[in-house]
């Protein structure tokens, strides 16, 4: 844990990640003094392009897409940090005990997760979206968690698999701990990088996932968040008509949101497994090479 | 000696570390006459893998050799090889079995291909030459040629670790290195590898670096012996010397740690 | 060949299940759910088609076993029910002619994006650190981070409306007729251009990513070593021994990657207006045509069955230590 840290507080990609990151949750929380605002209030007239009144223009029934951007904010992050959550909580405890209890636990978590992978999971996702209506995004981010676990288990598994024949594993079974115990002091506390790269991949996929059932009609046309506004710039034909901000703008925060996160991801890859760091000696080596130092 | 075969001088060694560096191998010389089978022993992690590199030239960043270094074989410098030169030095002039027995056989092409791009490259030969040559090279070591169209999971260990064997007499050339041959493989096989190694190196009059943990083998297989203690040459003598009048403390003590040599002589 | 018996039969069960859940759904909804989805399909259904819109789901006098296993028949004779927005045509009519340009886009795409992907992965892995390698990497993380969504609006309102290059709608000009000819061809390619490209924008940085870091989690291999130490080529150790190894790894995470490439080629169509499945969903969506979002999901789910089978048999194919299997 203390190494993880330590390693991606040096790592460029992390700080990047990070700061994107912190941007945009404090855009988020800061929205209603950075704009005056309602998001959802008819502020001015129809597919106004960007000014000083309006930063970003206005919808087609002129609300302000500034402040729809920043309160939107929210909500992609809500939905992405809670069903990210939620998939990482189920993907981790179903890996762990599938890997640890083996046997009939095993194959029969085995079976499902494998079951799961095979079906795809973006029309799935859209027939029980169809089913339920329209899907507020707290719905959208409960069935992400309950349909999409299933990578997040699978690599916990294995993961776990190897673990189990460690020596710690065995002691702490030598002297009796249960189970669970060990499941939860022993072997969770090793698959922490694991957990991490599970957990942001899956943020992404939520964020990402949610913008796209919306966009695709499936959320409330009445929830502000960034998919819903893809959704209604779509319906208004906002590319055709030339009020390019109205669907740009959203596409760049969505854009920019995953591009921090993935920069995390792929810092906490690094990190956890050295083979893929190009670390500082890189440097080094190449500016002794050049002098003459040394050569191979 | 007057004209050794492999000369290494001076050779050093860094792993460029973060924010320092890991000195492997420190300052080590030392000759191979032709013909001769020369030992490097030491514990685990001392730098002998990191030596038998460098003279193929196979190291990668972060592995660094120093500017002193020199790998003198035949009297020219390994190290200022050109990329071309390199290409047509390895294999030919020195050749490599590598600690691994298992993992150094390309698992999804055919035990004949791993001859053919070996022969095709080095040689002018035609594609029927290459397959008569492979043959021939895989008889040496006792196994039937119509295997060559197998794949290398279909032969046991030791079986692989005499295919590579083969492969490494396909040019004919003259200094081989083992790293660690016989490690994963278990004692009668171990004789036995080592038995057809020392019969291919009277045919073919190539020399040996030898590297091996264990000494009790070593002082029956080597002429000479050098021992390593965390990057640096300590003892250098001849294999009977250093088993009866070890000088170094290190050696004795790695002596002590071996209480029962395999008696008889092996070779 | 017991291996690839043992897939098949798992495949068949991830269908049955896909099935299974496509039975339950209306099941759960509260109320009546057909007079429900009768009514939110708007007014102008005729009254026979609320018969039809019962057999299509299932609902046959007798216990709910006997539904179930009535419904099971009608899909395995293949009969998903009828549409609704489109009544009286049958799902499976619907949904055929779409599939065609969404197995055309989807195939080519992740043929083209996966070739590209996977060499500049083995590149970059091979040159590591090198300024190709950081140009890759970078682009890479770019890549995969922006969702499909986002790609496709971007790239259509670039090159679809600002410059005017490409076609922003349509498989192929409407006014040609389909036909075996030059010009339907050439249509057909003009228009399928941009979706495809933005697919293989969507899918390259995904597999360079894969095949680079299992390039390099296997160049420290003792054959790899090995290969250089032969004194062969440069390029003939990189891609006889190392990427040809690395592959293996690489078209198994293909197997996962196909339901993300599926999402990317659904969104892909909405927004090119493209008539593949994606668009006919989109369509269906809005007027809430129950039946034929039901049979999507089938139809996908047999596609990425297909698609994992495909998967399996190369993976069989290209890896010798498999050979008994097949
Ligand atoms: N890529 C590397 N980066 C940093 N240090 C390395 C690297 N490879 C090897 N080392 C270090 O160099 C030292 C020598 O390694 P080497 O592989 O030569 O040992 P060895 O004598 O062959 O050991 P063994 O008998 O276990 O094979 C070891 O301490 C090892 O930790
Ligand atoms: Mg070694």
């Amino acid at each position: 844990m203390r190494v993880l840290l330590d390693g991606l507080l040096r790592n460029r990609k992390a700080l990047v990640g990070a700061i994107i990151l912190v941007l945009v949750l404090l855009a988020a929380i800061a929205a209603p003094l950075l704009t005056q605002y309602d998001p959802s209030a008819r502020v001015g007239r129809p597919h106004q392009p960007p000014s000083w009144n309006h930063l970003m223009g206005t919808t087609r029934i002129g609300q302000d897409v500034f402040a729809r951007l920043l309160y939107g904010a929210r909500t992609s992050l809500a939905v992405g940090f809670g069903a990210g959550l939620l998939i990482t909580a189920v993907g981790t405890a179903l890996g762990i005990i599938a890997g640890y209890r083996g046997g009939k636990t095993d194959e029969v978590i085995s079976f499902l997760t494998n079951m799961v992978l095979v079906v795809p999971n973006l029309p799935l996702l859209l027939v029980l979206a169809a089913f339920i209506g329209q899907a507020s995004p707290f719905v959208i981010a409960l069935i992400l968690g309950l349909t999409s676990w299933a990578w997040g288990a699978r690599v916990t598994r294995a993961e776990t698999l190897s673990l189990k024949q460690k020596d710690f594993v065995k002691a702490a079974e030598m002297i009796g701990e249960p189970q669970w115990r060990i499941m939860t002091f022993e072997i969770f506390p090793n698959l922490i990088s694991i957990v991490g790269i599970n957990f942001i991949g899956s943020v992404i996929f939520a964020i990402i996932t949610e913008a796209t059932l919306e966009f695709l009609g499936l959320g409330d046309p009445r929830a502000i968040s960034w998919g819903t506004m893809l959704y209604n710039a779509q319906k208004a034909s906002a590319l055709s008509v030339g009020a390019w901000w109205e669907i740009l703008i959203p596409c760049f925060a969505l854009a920019l949101l995953g591009l921090g996160m993935s920069l995390l991801n792929f810092a906490i890859d690094e990190v956890a497994n050295p083979r893929l760091r190009t670390g500082n000696w890189r440097d080094r080596w190449i500016l002794l090479a050049r002098s003459g130092e040394g050569r191979l | 000696m007057n004209h050794p075969l492999l000369s290494v001088k001076n050779l050093t060694i860094d792993y460029i570390g973060d924010r320092k560096d890991f000195r492997a191998v420190d300052d080590v010389s030392f000759d191979i006459a032709p013909g001769e089978v020369f030992g490097l022993a030491g514990e685990s992690g001392c730098g002998k893998s990191t030596i038998a590199f460098a003279i193929s030239r196979l190291h990668k960043p972060p592995a660094l050799i120093r500017r002193q270094s020199k790998i003198l074989l035949n009297g020219r410098d390994v190290l200022d090889l050109t990329p071309q030169a390199l290409a047509a030095f390895r294999w030919r002039e020195v050749a490599m079995v590598f600690q691994s027995a298992m993992n150094s056989l390309n698992p999804v092409s055919r035990i004949g291909d791993q001859f053919h791009d070996v022969l095709m490259s080095h040689t002018t030969m035609t594609k029927a030459q290459a397959r008569e040559r492979a043959a021939e090279m895989l008889r040496l070591v006792d196994i039937s040629p119509d295997r060559l169209r197998d794949y290398p999971h279909q032969f046991s260990g030791g079986m692989r670790q005499r295919i590579v064997i083969a492969i490494c007499m396909a040019l004919d050339p003259k200094l081989v290195i083992m790293d660690e041959p016989t490690t994963a493989l278990d004692v009668v096989v171990q004789r036995e590898i080592l038995q057809r190694i020392n019969d291919l190196r009277r045919t073919f009059g190539f020399s040996v670096l030898f590297i091996t943990h264990d000494l009790g083998l070593m002082v029956q297989f080597c002429d000479r012996i050098g021992i390593m203690l965390a990057g640096r040459l300590v003892e250098e003598n001849a294999a009977e010397a250093i088993f009866q009048t070890p000088g170094h403390d290190y050696t004795k003590k790695l002596w002590s740690s071996f209480p029962s040599l395999h008696g008889g002589a092996l070779l | 060949m017991a291996f690839l018996f043992r897939r098949l039969g798992f495949y068949l069960a991830a269908f049955v299940a896909a099935a299974t859940i496509n039975f339950f759904l209306p099941r759960l909804m509260p109320g009546d759910p057909v007079q429900i989805m009768f009514s939110s399909a708007g007014a102008e259904l005729p009254p026979e088609s609320l018969q039809s819109l019962k057999l299509t789901f299932g609902f046959v006098d007798g216990p709910l076993w006997q539904q179930y296993i009535t419904y099971l028949g009608s899909i395995f004779t293949g009969d998903l029910g009828r549409s609704i927005k489109y009544f009286p045509a049958p799902v499976t009519a619907v949904l055929g002619q779409a599939l065609v340009w969404t197995v055309g886009l989807m195939g080519i795409a992740t043929v083209i994006s996966f070739t590209i992907g996977s060499l500049l992965g083995v590149l970059a892995a091979w040159r590591r650190g090198s300024a190709f390698d950081v140009i890759v990497s970078v682009g890479a993380i770019f890549a995969t981070s922006v969702p499909a969504v986002v790609t496709s609006l971007i790239v259509v309102f670039v090159f679809g409306f600002t410059l005017g290059w490409f076609p922003s709608g349509y498989a192929a000009d409407p006014r040609l007729d389909p036909a075996f000819s030059l010009q339907y061809i050439g249509s057909v390619l003009y228009h399928g251009f941009l979706p495809m490209v933005t697919l293989c924008a969507v899918l390259t940085g995904g597999f360079a990513v894969t095949m680079r870091n299992n390039m390099i989690n296997l160049l420290g291999e003792d054959y790899v070593v090995m290969g250089r130490a032969k004194g062969l080529s440069d390029h003939h150790v990189m891609i006889w021994y190392a990427a040809r190894n690395a592959l293996l790894p690489t078209v198994s995470s293909l197997a996962i990657a196909i339901g993300t490439i599926l999402g990317g080629s659904l969104v892909t169509e909405v927004v090119f207006n493209y008539p593949g499945l994606g668009n006919i969903l989109y369509q269906a969506i809005l007027a809430r045509d129950y039946p034929v979002i039901q049979g999507q999901l089938l139809i996908m789910t047999a596609t990425m069955l297909i698609a994992n089978f495909i998967v399996d048999v190369s993976y069989v194919l290209l890896d010798p230590r498999l050979k008994g299997a097949l």
